[in-house]
């Protein structure tokens, strides 16, 4: 696709543009002292001199908690309210690529045996300008699971800063070639494609973590019961790894009623909760704490990649970063590459 | 430091009469940051640590909670003493008994949570705040100390921060919360790291019938947090676990202490000193004030 140049003053322009166009913008913002993706009304409000936020993209088309129907028994029938479809129209700007490179990987479970209508509609409704990266620390490892701190994955547009400040847009997307059209002389024709070179490549060797992911599969292939497992025990118990998490994606569905009436709701969930796969007989089939933290690690590295053919990691590091007891995913792949190769 | 630590641990190990070390190890990727590790080997001691880094509260894997660290047998606990106020409160409230476990205290200094703050040493200004008047920097009891007696800080706890936050109105104390709740993703965090968080079955996994929603909206998230605190109250011993782990940084620990200093006002009670004190809302006594029943 053709490369341009951001002109003006760089994303301030930007943002401004897309919310005069009438466009939902997202993008990272101070929240209480949180910094947040978050809906902003001005580019002043927005915050893209960051490194990442402490809670992922994902939320924007897959919401910590949604009505998938609402009901109402108070006239004596039953009354069923289905959700609404309609999504405005809305912008991520600024997604880092471990956040943008996400949603093509969600895709493939909220499409998989039937369409997640309330996931697909929004994702339609999104379009994503990926910000590559400028920082990273000893957590991130997205060069090991196929991604790299320039990369395009997820992203409809990408801008990488240039070693003089100006932003070089590469459209990805049909979807991004139409916002650049609507952007019109915001992106100028043309870009110092040797400068975008150089700053890809400062981009990735900011990763430092190198993980051999594929000879970590081969192993978890066929360990499921191993004492490695066991060492991770000290894992709480919390579902802090999951909700961080660019990729996880469980729900529950749960009725929340007020009355006479309420919602159906679709709520988050974590594999790693105690009660995840509790039976109605009161059977846990997994029993113990580690036995769920491995479900984790074989859900995002083994099956998912079994089922769909691509990793469910992105390595943004949010769930070593964010672990109460500091375990590490990047050192529980390469303790089970390391075990692959002896 | 650790080395000291690390003899103590091995001759525990060697001897048999533990099992299990539970104490911090270094966090390969970032070995300013530590964990909790479980020692079973006493070959393996040597990844035992000490620092001002050694910020969990390790009381947790003690409770009925982590039933899988409790399986492993008996087991000494590396201890601050702030660690120790839990394991005081735990022994109080029953969970289990003061010869169940050897207790390896450390003198601390303070110990820093904020990793960004971090420089390579403890100071004034980087050390956690239940440190800056901090009264057990010698835990009140333990079976082996780790480093040279610390006498306490000479400052008293004066409650800043609890009474900015009580100088705002109603209103605005209101605002203020549903703020900070906001956000709240429950990812119970601050219940798994909390060492009385361990009831087997807690209220908000309980379904039939379901008294917190699990939807991450104002309504359920403020439910959730106010009961926890609420559930807290008379028992938290303010180690800060739950707002150190917190991902979406919600000050909890200063709605424990809002709590803990009504009760240290109202029952003249502070947590976490004596286990032999009778726990002010697990006590009964036939003097005791009604006329608020009505």
């Amino acid at each position: 696709m053709e490369h341009r140049t951001l002109a003006g003053d760089g994303l301030p322009a930007l943002i401004d543009e897309l919310i005069k166009k009438g466009m939902r913008v997202i993008a990272p913002t101070q929240r209480n002292g949180d910094l947040a993706f978050g809906q902003v009304s001005s580019s002043a409000e927005a915050v893209l001199d960051y490194f990442l936020c402490k809670r992922s993209a994902k939320e924007i088309v897959f919401p910590r908690t949604e009505a998938i129907l609402g009901f109402d028994r108070s006239g004596g029938e039953v009354k069923v309210e289905p959700p609404s479809m309609q999504f405005p129209e809305t912008v991520v700007v600024g997604a880092r690529p471990c956040d943008a490179a996400s949603l093509p990987i969600l895709d493939h479970i909220f499409t998989w045996d039937c369409d997640d209508e309330l996931f697909t509609r929004r994702r339609e409704a999104t379009t994503v300008i990926g910000l590559t990266c400028t920082t990273a620390d000893n957590f991130c490892f997205c060069t090991s699971v196929g991604l790299s701190p320039d990369n395009t994955a997820g992203s409809d547009i990408l801008l990488t800063q240039l070693e003089d400040g100006q932003f070089f847009v590469e459209v990805v997307t049909d979807k991004g070639e139409k916002l650049a059209a609507e952007l019109g002389e915001l992106f100028r024709e043309g870009g110092d494609e040797s400068a975008r070179q150089k700053a890809g490549e400062k981009a990735r060797a900011l990763v430092t973590r190198s993980v051999d992911v594929s000879k970590a599969k081969g192993w978890l292939d066929d360990h499921f019961d191993d004492e490695m497992w066991e060492s991770w025990m000290t894992c709480l118990g919390c579902g802090a790894c999951t909700f961080v998490c660019p990729t996880c994606h469980c729900f529950d569905i749960v009725d929340e009623v007020q009355g006479l009436s309420g919602h159906r709701c679709k709520n988050w969930d974590a594999c790693t909760f105690w009660h995840f796969t509790v039976h109605a007989s009161g059977h846990n089939p997994r029993d113990v704490q580690y036995k769920r933290y491995r479900q984790r690690i074989l859900h995002k590295f083994r099956y998912y990649k079994d089922r769909f053919g691509v990793t469910l990691c992105t390595g943004c590091g949010r769930c070593s970063r964010h672990c109460p007891v500091g375990i590490d995913i990047a050192e529980v792949l390469e303790t089970a590459a390391g075990s692959a190769a002896s | 430091m650790s080395k000291g630590l690390q003899d103590i641990a091995r001759e525990l190990l060697e001897k048999g009469e533990v099992q299990v070390v539970v104490g911090w190890g270094a966090v390969k990727a970032d070995p300013d940051r530590t964990r909790p590790i479980l020692v079973t080997d006493p070959d393996e001691v040597g990844e035992l640590v000490w620092n001002p880094r050694c910020v969990n509260n390790l009381a947790v894997y003690l409770t009925k909670a982590k039933s899988d660290v409790q399986a492993l047998g008996k087991a000494a606990i590396v201890a601050k003493g702030c660690d120790v106020k839990a394991i005081t409160g735990l022994i109080q409230e029953m969970q289990f008994s003061r010869d169940d476990l050897v207790i390896i205290g450390v003198a601390c200094k303070g110990v820093v949570s904020d990793g960004s703050l971090w420089q390579g040493e403890l100071t004034e200004e980087n050390r956690d705040l239940k440190c800056r008047f901090c009264d057990v920097r010698t835990p009140r009891t333990y079976d082996h100390l780790v480093g040279e007696e610390v006498p306490p800080v000479d400052a008293e706890d004066d409650w800043k921060d609890v009474r900015e936050l009580e100088e705002k109105t109603p209103r605005e104390r209101w605002d203020y919360w549903q703020e900070q709740f906001e956000r709240c993703i429950r990812c119970y965090a601050c219940r798994q790291a909390c060492p009385f968080c361990y009831c087997t079955r807690c209220i908000a996994d309980k379904t039939l019938p379901r008294w917190i929603e699990s939807g991450q909206h104002p309504r359920a998230n403020l439910a959730w947090n106010i009961i926890r605190a609420m559930h807290l109250a008379g028992r938290c011993v303010e180690c800060g676990e739950c707002e150190r782990v917190c991902p979406v940084g919600i000050p909890l620990n200063l709605l424990n202490r809002e709590l803990a200093k009504e009760v240290a006002v109202e029952y003249g009670y502070r947590a976490g000193y004596d286990s032999e004190a009778p726990p002010p809302f697990a006590t009964y006594r036939e003097e005791d004030d009604q006329s608020f029943i009505r």
